[in-house]
């Protein structure tokens, strides 16, 4: 898809490569596989039917997280007038297309159960440390685009991803002593 | 030197790329005097490597990814069907022979022919391009009710009030239109029934899309300006001074007919040809004896 703004010195741009970093925030949002692809192509949709408003050298990739979070939110008010039925998966498998295929059999198996249990970690976090998570250590965003997303102060941004870290580094924590265990990281 | 203390929360901005010049520095040499910090900062980056090394943390399932392609085909950028920059080609195609000429008389017989030649195949164009228009917005209203269907484009108006989802759409594309009324409004057995609409693009504008029901069967009736959209070809059938378009796209019947400034495409799984798919909503209503 090639989504143009108007105007002379106009720039092709593309979203579909944030799909697997929208599809992830929808999952931590969510926590439910369903309502996270609704999200990923209501945010989508959304979004192509507000292009028209981007201005050229607007930050996509934040606009489309802002979208999702928007969506996701207002969707949560409308459903806080009644009440609706949210099944919550837990425990999980790992889809393949997070291996690389370079890793022999032993790494592979590591790889997977290690981002197991990071997944798991990370939804075990209350939803304003996951989501400030996502956006830092997965999406890479700088403080002031996750301060933009999330609509608050960078200070917030700071402080908030402070105790995230924290907290997940507490959960983490045996996975973190088995990383550095010679066992697992440099066997076969 | 600074204490730990002051630098206690440059552990996360070091490691977040967050300090920059005098601040980078100060810290970077305080990094080389103090071990507590070094040990702090591993730590830190120990368990950004940890998740860093999991991303994509979920990779979105291939039927998402065609889903959201599909869903971006459906709106198309504003591509006109005969770009700039083909019209240039083509008119600097068409004055080649003449600048030509000049320098060589024996080249001209060849070169009329090329002009010949070239007008033949442009003569048709007007005809192809408003087909492929046409085309165009067949394909669109396709796609869009295949997404209806499959739920990938919500309705964001629901309502059976015709007055009401005419109200929603008001202001929101850039034309008039206004719903008929319930065919039992009128003194007729009502054979569909308005489910909603929601706005959906179209060549880089916004076009209504309006959902009906009928017998249980979804109907999706699109709506643009003849401005961007055109009806032409397939089966005809002229009623009341309009003329319908009647084809089969993807198994589905499609419908398309231009009047007052606005081009329709009525989608759905009705069997029969285009005069029959007519009847079906028609037959009760004073206008079915036009069909």
């Amino acid at each position: 898809m090639s989504w143009n703004h108007d105007g002379i010195g106009q720039a092709d741009t593309t979203g579909i490569e944030h799909l697997d970093g929208l599809y992830s925030y929808a999952r931590i949002l969510t926590r439910n596989r369903a309502e996270a692809e609704d999200l990923v192509q209501e945010t989508y949709v959304r979004a192509i039917q507000a292009m028209g408003r981007l201005r050229p050298d607007s930050n996509m990739k934040s606009w489309l997280f802002t979208i999702l979070r928007n969506v996701w939110y207002n969707q949560l008010r409308k459903w806080r007038n009644g009440p609706q039925l949210v099944e919550i998966e837990v425990g999980e498998g790992v889809s393949n297309d997070i291996l690389e295929p370079s890793k022999n059999a032993y790494d592979l198996y590591v790889s997977k159960i290690e981002t197991e249990q990071v997944r798991a970690a990370i939804q075990e976090l209350p939803v304003e440390f996951r989501e400030i998570i996502l956006l830092r250590e997965y999406e890479d965003l700088s403080y002031l685009e996750i301060a933009s997303v999330l609509d608050c102060p960078v200070g917030t941004v700071m402080s908030r991803l402070g105790r995230a870290r924290a907290k997940l580094r507490t959960l983490l924590s045996a996975t973190l002593k088995g990383s550095d265990s010679p066992s697992v990281k440099g066997a076969k | 030197m600074t204490g730990c203390d002051d630098y206690g929360a440059n552990v996360q901005l070091f490691l977040d790329r967050e300090l920059s010049g005098r601040e980078l520095e100060e810290y970077r040499a305080h990094l080389e005097e103090c071990e507590t910090c070094r040990v702090d900062l591993e730590a830190a980056e120990e368990l950004s490597h940890l998740l860093r090394r999991s991303r994509p943390l979920y990779s979105a399932p291939d039927a998402l990814h065609r889903k959201v392609i599909q869903t971006t085909e459906l709106f198309p950028s504003s591509t006109p069907y005969a770009p700039p920059h083909l019209r240039k080609r083509v008119l600097k195609v068409l004055a080649q022979p003449l600048q030509t000429a000049r320098r060589s008389v024996l080249r001209w017989p060849i070169l009329v022919a090329a002009i010949l030649l070239l007008v033949g195949v442009l003569l048709p164009i007007p005809g192809i391009l408003r087909q492929a228009s046409a085309n165009s917005y067949i394909e669109a209203a396709v796609a869009a009710h295949l997404s209806s269907l499959n739920g990938s484009l919500p309705l964001e108006i629901k309502s059976e009030t015709p007055n009401a989802v005419t109200a929603w759409f008001a202001g929101k594309v850039p034309f008039n239109f206004r719903l008929p009324e319930a065919a039992e409004e009128v003194g007729h057995e009502q054979v569909y029934q308005l489910a909603g609409g929601r706005l959906v693009n179209y060549k880089g504008g916004y076009a209504a899309l309006v959902s009906y029901q009928m017998q249980q069967q979804p109907i999706s009736l699109l709506v643009s300006s003849s401005t961007s959209a055109t009806a032409a070809g397939g089966e005809e059938v002229s009623s009341g001074g309009i003329v319908f378009h009647y084809s089969k796209r993807m198994g589905f019947a499609v419908i398309t007919w231009s009047t007052h400034g606005l081009t329709y495409a009525l989608v759905s799984s009705l069997p029969g040809s285009g005069r029959q798919s007519c009847m079906v909503c028609h037959q009760n209503m004073p206008s079915g004896d036009h069909f």
